[in-house]
């Protein structure tokens, strides 16, 4: 046991290593650079100025996220639902076709098509009023923080989707038709029986998707210019237009606090499903 | 054992190649520039080339740092870093950068004085050759190109074009939503609006040019960016440089600020509709160069400045720089003409003519100011 064990740990060595200079480093590295000013010194500064200028973008980068979660859940609970309970086998393989497509397609690609697909005379306005359901006067544009919504939405939903459709994939039938024999609705079957059993993975992937979507430059850069916009913006604005690395950590620890959140979370339901078994 | 063999013999044949000796006489200049991949493009396919055929055993090395003056920072980083280590030399032999650097990296004494030892030193004339955002560059810099921010619209929903910054006051309030700018965070056509908007608003705008830097001044510009985000509420905020230039075409906005080389060179791709013109205002609104300099402790420093000569001979400021990216020459533009067609001159200057441009064209502030007013607008426009 003993030589094995230490061949095992020998073995996780440069990962370690990797994990430490790739990752615990530049994190200690920025987070002690939030409370220095630009001479070393030790200062509140960062964040005094990270609250004065950005305390609406830190606020809507909450919303924003929140809000997406949300939009996320439903539609893959939806998605994963009519997978799990859908009558119709062409619908069902259609659908499963064609919502994983967006996971294969990088966030910067999503916004460079969502520029042009939800601008107010956009590909998506303009077939509206081709087809009549709207008028021209009518249309109005998508390019500021709905359209980072949007796009978050319609990039993270397959993730969450697929490890929702799995979970309920594997659900046991019995409880699913013995409903269904009692005459329950599907919609009835999907938020009652459903939904409760794969509650905790819907969970996790929401989790993940809150961590992708909080790191996410590309897409609030490319659709929307103004305010309120995401602390990733203002982060890059920091450093690429005024050189001020002291802010810009300010920002990332306040990122830090909201992502470690979720992460505790996550952890917290790891450490219960262990428990559990 | 034959492919053994084969590979041996490749071996020994890459390791003659590479033997120092095999290319005594080989420089290799590199060429570090900002700017987007056009400028690595410029001179790796154009300029890089034609140099070397010119001067046989060189070879031009271009490398691209990225947009804006995140761009810049990082060759100022480069230099730096190497200047800190103690080199006795430092492996950029050509830099292209912003003004705000090119003036830091004057003043922390990184670059040569090398204006006066190149021949087309004298053919720049511009003001920006010697002040960069209220820094003296006079010696250290020969503008590449001049950029310039001037006012696109479309003739045909706006029959009399913008004067003045109170006309576009009237323009957005009469019609809401039709005007369309980037705000300041997403490219330097809407940071030059709002620095216009400053020149034409703000008590004492000679001073935000020439400085010097007082806080005092800094405060006065309240009013004028109260007023600015009350326009704001009137207009279509837009994604970026290219965000204005899409809107315009796609008839969502009417009017807003864009950079005229890249009004220009979409036009001239079919990307933007034929029928837009560009104005200027005539309390000014602002351009930029970007400048060759040569590092201090480059390498190849003789070689650098006959690059640099070569980049702004008027020949290759006329081809490269007018006819193939539409930006106005760095050098004066007296000494191009007669390079040009003319009706590649007329394109150029058909809208905004020579005198227009010479009026209202302005720099942009002084460094200080210019991060400055970017925070004041933070604070009071957006917020």
């Amino acid at each position: 046991m003993g030589p094995n064990r230490n061949i095992s740990i020998l073995l996780t060595v440069p990962a370690l290593l990797v994990v430490a200079l790739l990752f615990i480093y530049p994190l200690g590295f920025s987070l002690v650079g939030a409370f220095q000013d630009k001479a070393g010194v030790w200062t509140l500064g960062n964040f005094g100025r990270a609250w004065e200028l950005y305390r609406l973008d830190t606020a809507f980068t909450v919303v924003i996220v929140l809000v997406s979660c949300v939009l996320i859940a439903l539609m893959s609970i939806a998605i994963g639902g009519y997978l799990t309970l859908g009558e119709s086998p062409l619908a069902k393989s259609i659908l499963g076709f064609l919502y994983r497509w967006p996971l294969f397609i990088p966030f910067i690609v999503a916004a460079q098509c969502m520029r042009t697909f939800i601008a107010r005379n956009g590909m998506m306005n303009m077939t509206l009023v081709y087809f009549g359901i709207l008028d021209l006067d009518q249309v109005q544009g998508f390019l500021d923080w709905r359209g980072i919504v949007f796009t978050f939405v319609w990039k993270q939903t397959p993730f969450v989707a697929l490890m929702v459709a799995g979970a309920m994939a594997g659900l046991d039938r019995a409880t699913i038709e013995a409903a269904r024999n009692l005459g329950a609705s599907r919609l009835r079957i999907l938020v009652e029986i459903v939904v409760p059993q794969v509650s905790r993975t819907l969970a996790v992937g929401l989790v993940l998707s809150f961590v992708t979507m909080m790191s996410v430059l590309s897409v609030p850069l490319m659709l929307s210019g103004q305010s309120p916009s995401m602390l990733t913006v203002n982060m890059a604005w920091r450093i690429n237009s005024v050189g001020d690395y002291g802010t810009a950590n300010a920002l990332g620890f306040v990122s830090y606090l909201m992502t470690g959140f979720a992460a505790w979370f996550y952890l917290r339901h790891g450490m219960r499903e262990k428990a559990g078994q | 054992m034959k492919r053994r063999t084969m590979l041996g013999a490749v071996a020994v044949g890459a390791m003659f190649a590479f033997a120092p000796g095999a290319h005594a006489q080989q420089v290799n200049l590199n060429v570090m520039t900002a700017g987007d991949q056009n400028m690595v493009d410029y001179i790796t396919e154009y300029l890089g080339p034609m140099f070397e055929k010119a001067n046989p055993g060189v070879k031009v090395r271009a490398v691209g740092t990225g947009p804006g003056d995140a761009g810049s920072q990082r060759i100022w980083e480069r230099l730096e870093a190497q200047r800190k280590a103690g080199s006795a030399s430092v492996d950029v032999d050509v830099a292209v950068v912003h003004q705000k650097m090119a003036g830091m990296m004057v003043k922390e004494g990184l670059l040569a004085k090398y204006r006066g030892e190149v021949s087309t030193g004298k053919m720049a004339t511009n003001d920006v050759t010697k002040n960069a955002l209220g820094i003296n560059v006079d010696g250290y810099v020969i503008p590449m190109f001049n950029s310039q921010i001037a006012i696109a619209y479309n003739p045909d929903k706006v029959k009399t074009p913008p004067s003045s910054y109170d006309d576009l006051v009237a323009f957005a309030h009469a019609n809401p939503k039709r005007f369309g700018h980037n705000g300041i965070r997403g490219g330097m056509s809407g940071v030059g609006f709002v620095f216009g908007w400053l020149y034409a608003y703000a008590p004492q705008p000679a001073k935000l040019i020439d400085g010097p830097y007082d806080d005092a001044t800094v405060a006065a510009l309240t009013p004028a960016l109260q007023k600015m985000k009350a326009f704001n509420n009137d207009v279509t905020i837009t994604p970026g440089n290219a965000g204005t230039l899409d809107a315009l075409n796609r008839g969502e906005i009417d009017m807003g600020p864009v950079w005229m080389d890249m009004f220009y060179s979409w036009q001239a791709d079919g990307k933007l509709s034929p029928n837009l013109k560009l104005t200027l205002l005539k309390t000014g609104l602002p351009g930029q160069p970007m400048y060759y300099v040569v590092p201090e402790k480059a390498a190849n420093a003789a070689v650098a400045r006959k690059f640099v000569e070569l980049a702004t001979s008027p020949q290759v400021q006329a081809k490269g720089i007018v006819e193939r990216f539409n930006w106005l020459p760095g050098i004066d533009a007296s000494y191009v003409q007669q390079y040009l067609d003319k009706k590649i001159w007329d394109k150029l200057f058909k809208d905004v003519p020579p005198d227009m441009l010479k009026a209202m064209g302005k720099p942009m502030p002084q460094s200080d100011y210019f991060t400055k007013i970017q925070e004041q607008y933070e604070k009071i426009v957006l917020n």
